[in-house]
């Protein structure tokens, strides 16, 4: 009799811990996301308000449109995650393996750039890196770089700040994936005569393949969506994705055409992760 | 922004109100059928405006809709001896919002309750020109009673009065204007720049500053392409288009600002630029070089008004207010504060003579600048070559959008 009285309770239970994320996911995602399609598919302005009309149209026209845009963003993307990776697994690595009692000194120096805004870090590299500011400046007086040199305003300087910026999203993941790897792997490699490089290709590598994954996600996707590097270091011919839909939506209050945009850099993206993770392979990353 | 103005004794706070003034008319986007058509010059759309209504007794109290730090203000006491005088002068008790952080977003707020022929809440608002040409379009603002406006009438500048988006100043007066044009450092561009041609100069290959700014932008290289904007067809907005984009292929575009344009030009990383006249008298502080003109073929004058919305509850004492900013003394209060162009010419004079009892050397020093500025007061010369935007109408505004998007992304 009890014991027919509980089994229900149990099988209700993990749907119970199910409902908060659940109802976070429809109320912060599925409710937004539909409203945007709906927004995407309709016609008007803010003056005669704005009606559903199935417009599909507005979709081929934003990727005819904008296409050298987001052809831009996904370019700046890939270079972005690559160049985090390629800073970013050396000082992962590092902190792991010869961190110490530093590490996590090491690793709060990481996202120590965190306690100062998104904003102000980047627009300080303006500063820096101004045409006449102290670096530039006296490279200038000294005849190292010619007079007209200048790094801001091209396309080196929204992907220089994009990858400072990101690098964290990179570093930290890769370090947790390292840091739990199994010493003794290593060692029993060193037994078997393999030399330090062929360890870490044949052990390390691979079972750091989950946080160069989650890594590359984490700085790829943000990346390509980014407005702020473009618009406070970039400069003619830099203009992301991201910055096309902000002034879609808040100058030109063309709701359906950004929210058209946003849908296809939302699908664009899930379409290509999923290709990468299927040439990764998942398994690697729930086991 | 820059640190500089952070010192000036005036009103530190100006850049603020620039910065919101331009983000306001950055966001404005909503289609404008224009001002002629609403008086049925084509025919298309009937005038809602019923003509005037007859003004209620004085009721002793105003309430006002303004943009941050857009007054004259005592910094330490936080009071503003324009409206201080005001009610001594009248006994209307004011009740001053500082509501409107951009002309669409305010506009957001009371549409609503315009549509359904409510009252706002509001008495007095400020909106810029081209929203003040959208909303007499829908009927929501008051016709004023130019009788009770003696002050406005008489001390007003000839640029000021009759204005191309209000004709008779029927529905509304200005409260500050300010000039785009260009800026420009004698020191990096080796000589003076008189036309909008400048612009386009190989020499300053990638030291070139464009705005983002679409009505600003167009309208100003309309003038310059010799096209009056108020009478620009599509096809003079193509050419443009044309021009503007080739600009930039060239290389001559360093990047396409927002209010930040200020920083790059007072840094050096921008020689000349498209720029807003109070931008530029505000750097001036710190950056003395910098110039200011309006091109030789032309600049573009935006203006922020006072308008009484329909259905605001206490239209005489609005009126009282309005005539009462026309009264020179008054009128140089508020330049004094806010450092923007001048709407009553004779202030000059005022704010030189107060500056010849100022205490401060500080004091006077500032005082002098704002009265002998042509960015606050333009010379005839400048003036004779100021325009207005185009107000829009809906197709249009989204055309030229689409147009100038191109050209900025």
């Amino acid at each position: 009799m009890e014991a027919a009285l509980q089994r229900p309770r149990r099988v209700r239970t993990p749907y119970l811990l199910l409902l908060p994320g659940g109802a976070w996911l429809l109320v912060f995602y599925l409710v937004p996301t539909i409203t945007m399609l709906s927004v995407s598919l309709q016609e008007g302005s803010l003056e005669r308000g704005f009606q559903l009309t199935w417009h599909w149209q507005t979709f081929t026209d934003v990727v005819g449109n904008y296409s050298p845009q987001f052809i831009r963003s996904i370019e700046y993307g890939l270079i972005v995650t690559a160049l985090c990776l390629l800073v970013g697994y050396p000082l992962a690595y590092a902190i792991a393996f010869r961190g110490g009692r530093w590490k996590n000194a090491l690793l709060f120096l990481v996202i120590l750039p965190f306690f100062v805004s998104f904003v102000i870090r980047t627009l300080s590299w303006k500063f820096i890196l101004a045409d006449e500011g102290f670096v530039l400046g006296p490279l200038k007086h000294a005849g190292i770089v010619s007079s007209g040199f200048r790094f801001l305003a091209t396309p080196g300087a929204v992907i220089g700040g994009l990858a400072y910026n990101f690098l964290p999203f990179m570093v930290l993941p890769l370090y947790v994936s390292l840091e739990k790897l199994d010493k003794s792997l290593l060692e029993a490699a060193e037994d078997l005569y393999s030399s330090k490089f062929t360890s870490f290709r044949k052990v390390t590598l691979p079972l750091s393949m989950p946080g160069i994954f989650a890594g590359s996600l984490l700085t790829f996707i943000p990346v390509v969506g980014d407005f702020v590097n473009a618009s406070l270091l970039g400069g003619v011919n830099t203009t992301m994705i991201g910055n096309v839909i902000q002034r879609e939506f808040l100058v030109n209050n063309a709701y359906p055409v950004a929210a058209a945009l946003s849908f296809v850099l939302m699908i664009g993206m899930l379409v290509g992760i999923t290709v990468y993770a299927k040439i990764l392979g998942t398994e690697e990353l729930t086991g | 922004m820059s640190e500089n103005r952070s010192h000036n004794p005036l009103n530190p706070a100006l850049s603020r109100r620039e910065l919101l003034s331009l983000a306001g008319r950055g966001v404005a986007s909503l289609g404008v059928m224009s001002f002629l058509a609403a008086c049925g010059v084509k025919g298309s759309s009937q005038p809602k405006v019923k003509g005037l209504q007859v003004l209620p007794a004085k009721a002793g109290q105003l309430v006002i809709a303004q943009w941050p730090l857009y007054i004259d203000q005592d910094d330490k006491t936080k009071k503003r001896p324009s409206i201080e005088k005001f009610t001594q002068a009248t006994g209307i008790k004011v009740t001053y919002k500082e509501v409107i952080e951009d002309n669409e977003s305010f506009f957001g707020t009371v549409r609503e309750t315009l549509a359904r022929g409510e009252p706002t809440g509001w008495d007095l608002y400020v909106i810029t020109d081209w929203l003040v040409a959208k909303q007499i379009r829908l009927g929501y603002l008051e016709t004023l009673h130019l009788d009770r406006l003696p002050n406005f009438t008489a001390n007003a500048g000839a640029v000021f009065q009759n204005p191309s988006y209000d004709p008779g100043n029927l529905h509304s007066v200005p409260w500050q204007g300010g000039i785009t044009g260009i800026a420009y450092n004698p020191k990096l561009t080796g000589r003076e720049i008189t036309s909008f041609d400048d612009l386009f100069d190989p020499k300053f290959k990638g030291k070139v500053g464009m705005f983002t700014e679409m009505r600003d932008t167009v309208n100003l290289a309309l003038i310059g392409q010799g096209v009056d904007p108020l009478k620009a067809t599509i096809d003079d907005v193509k050419s443009v288009q044309q021009r503007l984009l080739k600009q930039k292929k060239d290389g001559i575009v360093r990047a396409y600002y927002g209010n930040e344009y200020t920083d790059a030009l007072a840094k050096g990383d921008i020689w000349v630029t498209i720029a807003w006249s109070g931008d530029i008298f505000q750097l001036q502080d710190s950056s003395p070089d910098l110039k200011f003109i309006v091109p030789k073929e032309g600049g573009v004058l935006w203006v922020d008004n006072l308008v009484i919305p329909k259905g605001a509850a206490h239209p005489t004492d609005a009126h009282e207010y309005m005539n009462f900013v026309y009264r020179p003394d008054i009128a140089a209060l508020i330049t004094a504060g806010v450092h923007y162009i001048a709407p009553v010419p004779a202030t000059s004079d005022i704010i030189r003579q107060t500056a010849a009892t100022a205490k401060t050397k500080n004091e006077r020093d500032a005082l002098m600048r704002v009265a002998s500025s042509p960015l606050v007061y333009p010379t005839q010369d400048m003036e004779s070559r100021l325009h207005h935007y185009k107000v829009l109408d809906e197709a249009e505004e989204k055309a030229w959008n689409d147009l100038f998007q191109k050209v900025i992304t």
